[in-house]
Parts: structure tokens; C-alpha cells; sequence
């Protein structure tokens, strides 16, 4: 493929940095030890203790790997996007998509329509940030994605994607709250490149438009309270996708919205009163709120595990 | 309103007191100049500011209770955070309260709910994580904050612009930020406020079903808005009736340019 104009798409300036930062990339990565330990004591006496075990608890990743890491997660977003609109490499996904696209009414097709162009251009960035970096650990194509979750089956239990409007809509909501705490969970390893990093959390927020926008959309067209037209998710686990407007899922999927939820109702204030500053909201709602307040990360492992299914290559 | 100038203290300050001050080469230059020789930034309270345009060179006094955010560390970025919770805490609060308020439809009131209730925990989050390095309690301007409540389109749009204001501070100053847990922290408010964005900016857009992202806030490669701590605060300061003095405003890295969001 040729990804010329690809290329010149982006902002000389930012290419010229990054190309500037090859040989400190190259030799390393991120943030040596030494200096990370330097920078928690040296700097900022802040009470946040209770938030570093998620990004502490994993192995952190070099930048290029972070960069390979979203390159697959917007290369998947991408093309199952195409593939509903009718636009993939692969003529039988764009097939397979026909029922469920004629379901699909006007404002929610021009969404998703606008979130394609988005994950498109998402993919052409990084794309362009890795070939300062000797080039992608891999090129992904249409034909290494499999929607149905089924490995390469074409039966895996999102089949149902293809002719159900609501599953569809989960799905989607899914992928964009799957990304969200995908670049959540990742800024950390990006702190020493201010570049890549600003980067990053421009299109972190993107992404969390995204899954607002599907959520609104999906209580628009009777998806239960929990899916708050606030775009905010509530509540955590499976439960916090909010599918109870689709009948009878699946057991693996509501697995995997378990996974793609889990933890999302983590309380960072757990230490604090409500009591005057939010008069008359009930412990319950007021829960609810704090969970809301917070979307929280994902490790890369705990996103290979959820995207795995839907990708055919093994992801390495 | 821009000045540039020796203070009582005797050290450079500009002091900004009009949003489209910054608007101008000339004051763009004499800004980065400043920011060249550590210079503080000082943003004026909204009414003080509309009284002083006799361009006497002469800086009234300031009334009581602004506050300093020096930016060289993680405190006072997560100060600057704060602020701008405040502000969102006490607009929503001020909502609920609102007559406008009962104008709304079902699901507009349910979002305003969520919305304030949102803020406010975000706003009690770094007013604990900071502790006794927190700044002062800002205090809104009362005829902006009673304009943006007057109708339902000032209130949608005023809340359009604070969240995708929101956004944009977050986006520019994350990279200044130097413990990965404060990163993570930022992170985790950052999205809830792009959520908010998003329907907010839905609403408006009617059945449309593209101004959640579109290009007002949304560039060609995919990137959401981005704005330094200046640009913020200016944007913010008609809302602001607290004097905010900004120190050691960090030098921007090169290849970062400034996306403020648009409302049409």
C-alpha cells in the first residue's frame, strides 16, 4: 500500500521531532529506573499513592512498542468501521455487514461514519510516528481481523453484529471504551516524550467522544438507564455496558464485556465526604457518580485479552 | 486589556485582562518575551479588569484573595486543574438552581445532573490530593455565570465551551506533568470531561450526529483540541472573579501547537 500521502498528511513539525528522537528511542525507551524513582521522590509530595498501583503493576513498554500497541487497537477500529460501512478490502465483511446496515438510522450512520474517518486518520499518525522508528512491528490488512470475534472462523459469538442494530451498537460502544482505557493505561509509558505523549491523550479524548457519542445514541434508541445520555459509564463489569436492551447475549460476550469493564467502578475518593458538597444525592446515586467521575486504565494485557478473538495473527 | 511592565515588586509581570488581548503579534510577542526571563502572568479578575482600560500604565489594586499557581511542578499543574474544576463545580451547581434548569427535557436534566455531580467529585478529588498545597476557593463572576444561565442555548453553549475548554487544558498540560500517578489521575478526568463535551456538543447538533467530534474540535489527523495554560485561562477569565497570577509557565516543546475548540 502506498502511504505517501499518508505522510504528508501530518505536521512536519511534530514528524521533524519525532525523527529527532529516533536515536533516543532506538536505545531505549521510555524512562530508566533510576530517573523514575528520582522524579516520584525529588518532585511532588502529592497524596495519590493509591493510584500508581495501576501503573506500576505492569511491565512498562518501550514507545515504539506503545505506538505498535495503539497501531493495532486503531488498525482494528478502522476496519471494522469499513467493514460496516460497506468500505473494507475484504468484500465478504463488507457482505456479511449488509443486514445490519440497513438498519442503521441516520443520525447513528453519521456518526460512526465521522468515528471512521477519525480511526482512519488515527491509524495514518501512528503509522507515520513508526516509520521514524524503523517502521511498524506489523502492517495490518483487513483480512487479519476477524469481527465475529471467532479467530478467523467467521462464526465467533459478535456474529450477531452483522444483522442485530442494538448488538451492533454495544459492540461499537465497546471498541471506544475498550480504546479509552487502552491510551489510558499506556500515558504513563509516554511521559519522557512530551511529543508522542501530547499526542496520545489528543487522541485519547477523541476516543472517549466516541464511546459518548454511542452510548447517547444507544439511550436515544432504548438502551436502560445505566447507559447515561451524560455519555459517562456506570457502574463496572459487564453490567456497565449497559446491554440489557439486547436479547439474550451470547455467554462470551458478556464475558467480554466483563473484561472490557472490569474495574470501572473504582473509587478514587473513597476517602472523602459527600455529605455538604453534594446535600441530598443518595449513597446510591452518589456511588454511581463517583464511578462515573473516573474512567479508569487497562494494561496491555488486559486488552490483548479482550481484542485477541478479533485478531487473527497471534499478537505479539 | 495587556500590560507589560514593572510592578511594585519591581520583577516583569503581564498582566492580562481581556480574552482578545492575546489576539495581537505584538502582545504575542511581548508574552513570550516574558516567558523568556521568568516572568509571572497575571490574569485579572473579570470586573477589575473591565474597569481598568484608561491604559494609564497605572494597575489598580487588586482585590483580595487571588492566587498564585507556579507552574514548574506537578502541584501547581494539578492546581491549574483545580481551577478550572471550580469553576466547571460551582457553573453546574449554579444550573441546578437555575429556572433555566426546569426548561430542560428529561434526558437534558439528567445530563446536568450527571454533569455537576461529576464535577464536584473531581473538584473535592484535587482539593484532597492536594491538601495543603491547594489554592484558594476561586470565586465565579456572578453576571457571567447569570448571562450563561439567562436561556437554554447560553446555557448549552457555555457548558459546550467549558467542557471542550476543559479538554483542551488537560490535552496541553499533561505532558508537563513529571510522576506517572498525577498523569494517570488526569487521564482518568480527562475522558469523563470529553464525554461530557461530546453530548453536550450533541444536543446542539440536534439529529445531525456529528458535532460531537467534528472538525470545530477535531483536526484531520484525528487530534482533539490542545490549548497551553494562558490560552485556558484567558478563555476561562471572564468567568473568573479571582485574580490568578501564573509563575514559571512552562516553555512550549517544539512541534506543539495550540487547537482551541470552536462553537458555532
Amino acid at each position: 500500500m502506498n502511504n505517501t500521502p499518508i505522510l504528508e498528511t501530518i505536521d512536519p513539525e511534530i514528524m521533524g521531532r519525532l525523527a529527532s528522537r529516533r536515536e533516543a528511542i532506538k536505545q531505549g525507551a521510555s524512562m530508566s529506573t533510576a530517573l523514575a524513582t528520582a522524579l516520584a521522590i525529588g518532585s511532588v509530595p502529592i497524596a495519590l499513592a493509591g493510584l500508581t498501583k495501576d501503573v506500576f503493576g505492569q511491565a512498562p513498554l518501550t514507545i515504539k512498542q506503545v505506538l505498535d500497541f495503539a497501531f493495532l487497537l486503531e488498525n482494528l477500529e478502522a476496519e471494522f468501521y469499513k467493514a460496516v460501512l460497506g468500505e473494507s478490502a475484504v468484500a465478504a465483511y463488507n457482505t456479511a455487514f449488509i443486514p445490519v446496515r440497513a438498519l442503521i438510522p441516520a443520525k447513528a450512520r453519521a456518526s460512526i461514519t465521522l468515528i471512521r474517518t477519525h480511526e482512519v486518520a488515527h491509524v495514518a499518525f501512528l503509522r507515520a510516528a513508526l516509520d521514524t522508528m524503523g517502521g511498524p512491528a506489523r502492517v495490518w490488512a483487513a483480512s487479519d481481523f476477524d469481527f465475529t470475534g471467532g479467530n478467523g472462523s467467521g462464526t465467533g459469538p459478535f456474529a450477531r453484529a452483522t444483522t442485530d442494530l442494538q448488538f451492533l451498537l454495544v459492540a461499537t460502544q465497546a471498541f471506544e471504551d475498550t480504546g479509552v482505557r487502552a491510551y489510558k493505561g499506556q500515558a504513563g509509558n509516554l511521559i519522557s516524550n512530551d511529543t508522542l505523549l501530547e499526542a496520545a491523550l489528543r487522541i485519547h479524548s477523541v476516543e472517549a467522544r466516541h464511546a459518548a457519542q454511542i452510548r447517547k445514541i444507544r439511550r436515544e434508541n432504548g438502551a436502560p438507564d445505566t447507559v447515561r445520555y451524560s455519555g459517562t459509564v456506570r457502574g463496572g463489569g459487564a453490567g456497565a455496558a449497559g446491554a440489557g436492551n439486547v436479547t439474550a447475549p451470547p455467554a462470551e460476550v458478556v464475558t467480554a464485556l466483563g473484561l472490557i469493564y472490569a474495574g470501572e467502578d473504582t473509587n478514587n475518593v473513597s476517602t472523602l465526604n459527600f455529605g455538604t458538597t453534594l446535600p441530598g444525592v443518595s449513597a446510591g446515586d452518589l456511588a454511581f457518580a463517583i464511578g462515573e467521575a473516573f474512567d479508569e486504565p487497562l494494561t496491555r494485557e488486559q486488552v490483548v485479552a479482550i481484542v485477541e478473538p478479533f485478531v487473527i495473527p497471534a499478537i505479539t | 486589556m495587556m500590560e507589560e511592565g514593572p510592578m511594585a515588586d519591581g520583577k516583569n509581570t503581564f498582566v492580562i485582562g481581556d480574552p482578545a488581548a492575546l489576539g495581537t503579534v505584538e502582545t504575542r510577542r511581548q508574552f513570550l518575551r516574558m516567558l523568556g526571563v521568568g516572568g509571572s502572568i497575571v490574569l485579572l479578575p473579570t470586573l477589575f479588569a473591565a474597569c481598568d482600560d484608561d491604559d494609564t500604565g497605572i494597575v489598580n489594586p487588586p482585590p483580595s484573595g487571588g492566587v498564585t499557581i507556579n507552574l514548574s511542578n506537578d502541584t501547581g499543574i494539578l492546581n491549574y486543574a483545580y481551577a478550572l474544576e471550580q469553576l466547571e463545580a460551582a457553573f453546574y451547581t449554579a444550573v441546578l438552581a437555575a429556572p433555566v434548569f426546569a426548561t430542560l427535557s428529561a434526558p437534558e436534566q439528567e445530563i446536568f445532573t450527571d454533569l455537576q455531580r461529576h464535577e464536584v467529585i473531581h473538584r473535592e478529588f484535587f482539593k484532597n490530593a492536594l491538601g495543603s498545597n491547594a489554592i484558594g476557593t476561586l470565586t465565579p463572576t456572578a453576571s457571567a455565570v447569570t448571562g450563561a444561565l439567562a436561556t437554554r442555548n447560553s446555557l448549552l453553549l457555555a457548558s459546550e465551551t467549558f467542557e471542550d475548554l476543559g479538554v483542551a487544558a488537560y490535552n496541553g498540560a499533561g505532558k508537563y506533568l513529571t510522576v506517572a500517578a498525577n498523569l494517570l489521575a488526569a487521564g482518568k478526568i480527562v475522558s469523563v470531561e470529553a464525554r461530557h463535551a461530546a453530548v453536550i456538543r450533541d444536543i446542539r447538533d440536534g439529529t445531525n450526529g456529528t458535532k460531537f467530534a467534528n472538525s470545530e474540535v477535531v483536526n484531520a489527523q484525528g487530534l482533539d483540541v490542545k490549548l497551553e495554560f494562558v490560552p485556558v485561562l484567558t478563555a476561562a477569565n471572564p468567568f473568573i472573579d479571582t485574580e490568578i497570577t501564573l509563575t514559571n509557565v512552562p516553555a512550549v516543546p517544539a512541534g506543539s501547537t495550540d487547537q482551541a475548540p470552536q462553537h458555532s
